[in-house]
């Protein structure tokens, strides 16, 4: 694409003054047009006097401790790092199993639909239902393992 | 065969009760890039946390500045993500690629706009009025005026022109980085610096002309 004044001028909006700033492919062609058309010196002068405005923005050094503070900080509040369910389980399927973030979504969804069946079915199975007189047995089983009297 | 031990050098930790103490840095640390630093901090490694610190706070809190325009606040959200990087150093995944400084923008760019979100706006004494007229006073007093009326142009920008203009134009970052830090495309960040730059120019010249 040849560059026009117009496409020039939005240049100098988006890499600046300095020609020698602007991306190899189009800097050459600027200096080009600048020779071509000597009217937009004065634009680009207008746009230098601008962007030397915008930098007499108020600026304040930071605090010269500030690097050392954040570090002496960092070890008074030296704690192990939790990993939570969730991060647990995207770094397993992240990092191991290379999944896409959807795939990854499906995946814990299902684990945990799986684990609440699970829960379910165990819980309302009724052949697991101990009758008391079965349990009383068991237990004294369990009391007297081996003849020993616990 | 001589055995050398690696170069150390020694920072100055302040605790809380003013006390000092040195610290020993293994000098290769310095010579590390970010990516293989962050994963010495994953590791645990204090000392290459120092090292992270050191290399970037000041970058990071020039942005923090840009964006709340206080020092203070700007010291705290610096503080703030850097105790959180060692906090929860093993959230970060170096697996996926990503350069560390762009990650680290945006965890500090988020928390400043949180921060500017929740806190109630200042306003901003561009009227200042003349007491003595001393010839340095006027022109001191005259240059303050113009960097209010600056810090009120930039803060009545929409707040993605406000940072595009900040990362490209004040931190010298690349327009790619810069949209890949907002998490926009980078048409649309270049749309966000022209509109930008366009309106503080016609506030500005509006205003001194």
């Amino acid at each position: 694409m040849t560059m026009d004044p117009k496409h020039f001028k939005e240049n100098i909006l988006l890499y600046g003054v300095d020609l020698h700033q602007w991306p190899e492919e189009i800097g050459q062609e600027g200096a080009e047009l600048l020779q071509k058309f000597p009217g937009l010196q004065t634009i680009l002068d207008e746009y230098e006097q601008f962007e030397e405005v915008l930098k007499t923005r108020k600026y304040e050094e930071p605090s010269g401790n500030l690097a050392q503070r954040i570090v002496s900080l960092s070890l008074h509040q030296e704690k192990e790092s939790r990993i939570g369910l969730g991060f647990f389980l995207s770094r397993l399927f992240a990092d191991e199993l290379y999944l896409p973030k959807p795939a990854l979504i499906v995946v814990s969804i299902l684990t945990i639909i799986a684990l609440l069946t699970g829960f379910f079915i165990g819980f309302s199975n009724p052949s697991r239902t101990v009758l008391t007189d079965q349990r009383q047995t068991n237990l004294q089983e369990f009391l007297h393992y081996e003849e020993g009297v616990l | 065969m001589i055995f050398m031990h690696p170069p150390r050098f020694h920072y100055l930790m302040v605790d809380h009760d003013n006390r000092k103490t040195a610290i020993n840095m293994d000098i290769h640390f310095q010579h590390l890039d970010d990516e293989s630093l962050i994963c010495q901090i994953q590791e645990g490694k204090h000392e290459a946390f120092g090292e992270m610190v050191d290399r970037h706070s000041k970058r990071f809190y020039s942005t923090a500045y840009r964006l709340l325009f206080s020092k203070n606040d700007a010291e705290d959200i610096v503080q703030q993500a850097f105790l959180k990087l060692w906090e929860r150093r093993l959230f970060w995944n170096p697996n996926k690629g990503a350069k560390f400084t762009t990650w680290f923008y945006r965890v500090v760019v988020n928390l400043c706009l949180d921060h500017n979100r929740k806190k109630k706006p200042m306003p901003l004494c561009e009227n200042m009025e003349l007491v003595d007229e001393k010839d340095g006073q006027e022109i001191l007093l005259d240059e303050k005026r113009k960097q209010a009326l600056m810090d009120r142009f930039i803060k009545e920008l929409p707040e993605r022109q406000q940072l595009a203009l900040t990362l490209c134009f004040y931190e010298g970052l690349s327009n790619q980085e810069a949209a890949e830090i907002i998490g926009i495309k980078l048409k649309a960040l270049q749309s966000l610096i022209m509109r930008a730059k366009t309106t503080m120019k016609e506030k500005l010249n509006h205003h001194f002309d």
